[in-house]
């Protein structure tokens, strides 16, 4: 089976001064949800917007369930929803009719039974008469994915879905991300959000000045790439503790830091401390952030 | 499980947004060339018509109502692709567009029809008006001579129309590109092409300049629908009618192909 999408070699050049993507290669497995993580400007959208055709890549391929975008692009299209960043304005249409105009645009028949069930899921059903000027942020977002998922796509492709959204309506869409990939529907989520990357997603791409620089398991990268911080209270007050790993202490409070995988138990031994004069130990593990800072960093210098 | 159908559900979302589009905001659209119209048809047919000494036994109102009818469905099926294209760029909604599976054919197709319709609206509103102000100087209705040659000029014309609006939608950066190409390009040559006068009655140097102007085929085609005599001979009408079709689809063509479906 074809993976959802795959980005091979994929390069974009705005004109001779701008390059948006350089050489990126990855690919959306089927069931999971992908992040594309990067800040502002790191060629995130650039490369949504090759996806859906709405540019040109300057050189290199995206495959859709084994589909070239440019060569099959009708029936690669076909399998995948987008949420752009940036809600369109359908001015003068309502919910009902946005909805019913985006399932025929895909060929959708007898599409009334999904876009109820859209209304409901994303609590849109009271609004469905609106035009979306009267809508709020938040609903405006919903509306945008429900359009995404009328035509029942393979693959979602969702941009930024949470910027400029309350707590409430965030916490709300996560739970309906994780949802869609539990009944089984691809994604490749955007974000700059790192809280969020880490709660959704499966795997994630760190990408920054257009190219990548890290692709893997969200949990492995964290591992792989961050250390834990422990910090020891004592009971007693210890002078002149030597440790590698020694970050800051004195007296009572200590902290080391350590590999991701090493056992606990090991720093305590290096250290021949006694448990007994071992009050507290608390642990605080590295986040998709601190994976995040290290790559996107390593690029200023 | 719904079904797809990729080939006349598309097509058919396409043409209810256009006319859906339109409908709603009626009052620019249908209602305006019924105002417009109607001031024509009261200042140049009835009133300076009657001054105005024209062919043996057809009244200048008589000439004049083909005229109108073909102005108003050529300028509105301008005015609808053109400004729905605009209109889809601002809000974003032509990005929705490129990023569904609908092909060019079945845009240029709906949009086309849906020009179309907006334009037989008017031209049937013009028409109306026309023949309640030939009622009230002539005291009777003015007859259709060839309904099928009325129907295919206007459509042809429209067409034509409705293909350089989509063209213009898709070339202009600017709401001001698109009204000038209809104010200074398009409006010019529909008025010279022979609304308000018969090339017969110009010198023998500004009537070969009107003959290469092809709205003058177009409104000639419907005038010799309605009246059964025209300046032009029917079917050179629908001969230059028809290239204007094909070459202004292909144009269409070309500019969905190249244009940016990019939000302002």
């Amino acid at each position: 089976m074809h993976d959802p999408l795959c980005v091979v070699n994929l390069s974009k050049r705005y004109n001779s001064a701008v390059q948006a993507l350089r050489d990126v290669s990855f690919s959306v497995k089927s069931g999971e949800v992908f992040g594309l993580l990067g800040p502002n400007g790191a060629g995130k959208t650039s490369l949504i917007s090759i996806i859906v055709t709405l540019e040109k890549a300057t050189s290199g391929e995206v495959r859709l369930f084994g589909e070239s975008v440019n060569s099959h692009s009708r029936r690669a299209k076909s399998l995948v929803g987008w949420v752009p960043q940036e809600v369109i304005n359908h001015g003068y249409f309502s919910v009902l009719e946005i909805l019913r105009f985006h399932a025929g645009f895909y060929g959708v028949r007898d599409a009334e039974d999904r876009i109820q069930q859209l209304l409901r899921d994303l609590d849109l059903m009271e609004h469905r008469e609106k035009k979306v000027r009267q809508l709020s942020g938040g609903m405006k977002r919903r509306l945008m994915i429900a359009k995404a998922l009328v035509h029942d796509p393979k693959l979602l492709l969702l941009d930024e879905p949470t910027a400029g959204v309350d707590v409430e309506l965030r916490f709300k869409l996560w739970s309906y991300i994780s949802e869609l990939k539990r009944r089984g529907l691809s994604i490749l989520l955007t974000t700059h959000y790192l809280e969020e990357a880490e709660r959704l997603c499966d795997r994630v791409a760190i990408i920054n000045h257009g190219q990548l620089r890290a692709v893997g398991n969200t949990h492995d990268l964290i591992r792989s790439w961050t250390r834990k911080y422990v910090t020891l209270k004592l009971n007693k007050p210890y002078s002149n503790l030597q440790h590698p790993g020694l970050v800051r202490g004195q007296e009572k409070e200590w902290v080391f830091t350590m590999e991701m995988d090493k056992p606990l138990g090991l720093l305590l031994s290096e250290l021949k401390i006694p448990s007994d004069d071992i009050m507290d130990v608390h642990v605080t593990e590295g986040s998709l952030e601190d994976v995040f800072v290290h790559f996107t960093k390593a690029e200023v210098q | 499980m719904a079904t797809i159908d990729p080939i006349f559900v598309p097509l058919k979302a396409l043409l209810h947004r256009e006319v859906a589009r339109f409908m709603k905001v009626a009052t620019q659209t249908v209602i305006t060339p019924f105002v417009s119209s109607s001031l024509y048809l009261m200042i140049f047919g009835v009133s300076l018509g009657q001054r105005i000494s024209f062919k043996e036994d057809l009244p200048y109102l008589a000439f004049l109502i083909p005229g109108l009818v073909t102005m108003g469905c050529l300028n509105n099926a301008f005015q609808n692709t053109s400004s729905s294209i605009i209109a889809a760029k601002f809000g974003g909604e032509l990005e929705d567009l490129k990023a569904a599976p609908v092909a060019n054919w079945q845009i240029l197709t709906a949009m086309g029809l849906g020009a179309l319709i907006r334009g037989f609206m008017v031209a049937a509103i013009t028409w109306l008006m026309g023949e309640v102000a030939y009622y009230l100087v002539f005291g009777e209705f003015l007859k259709v001579e060839h309904w099928p040659a009325l129907i295919l000029f206007l459509a042809l014309g429209g067409f034509v129309f409705a293909n350089i609006g989509i063209a213009v939608g898709f070339w202009a950066r600017t709401f001001d590109q698109m009204s000038a190409v209809g104010g200074f390009i398009l409006l010019p040559l529909i008025y010279l092409g022979g609304v308000f006068f018969s090339i017969d009655h110009l010198p023998p140097f500004w009537r070969s300049v009107a003959m290469a102007n092809p709205l003058l085929y177009m409104i000639n085609g419907v005038r010799y629908g309605i009246l059964g005599q025209s300046d032009v001979d029917w079917l050179t009408a629908l001969m230059v009618t028809t290239v204007a079709v094909i070459a202004t689809s292909l144009l269409a063509l070309l500019s969905l192909k190249k244009g940016s479906f990019h939000r302002w």
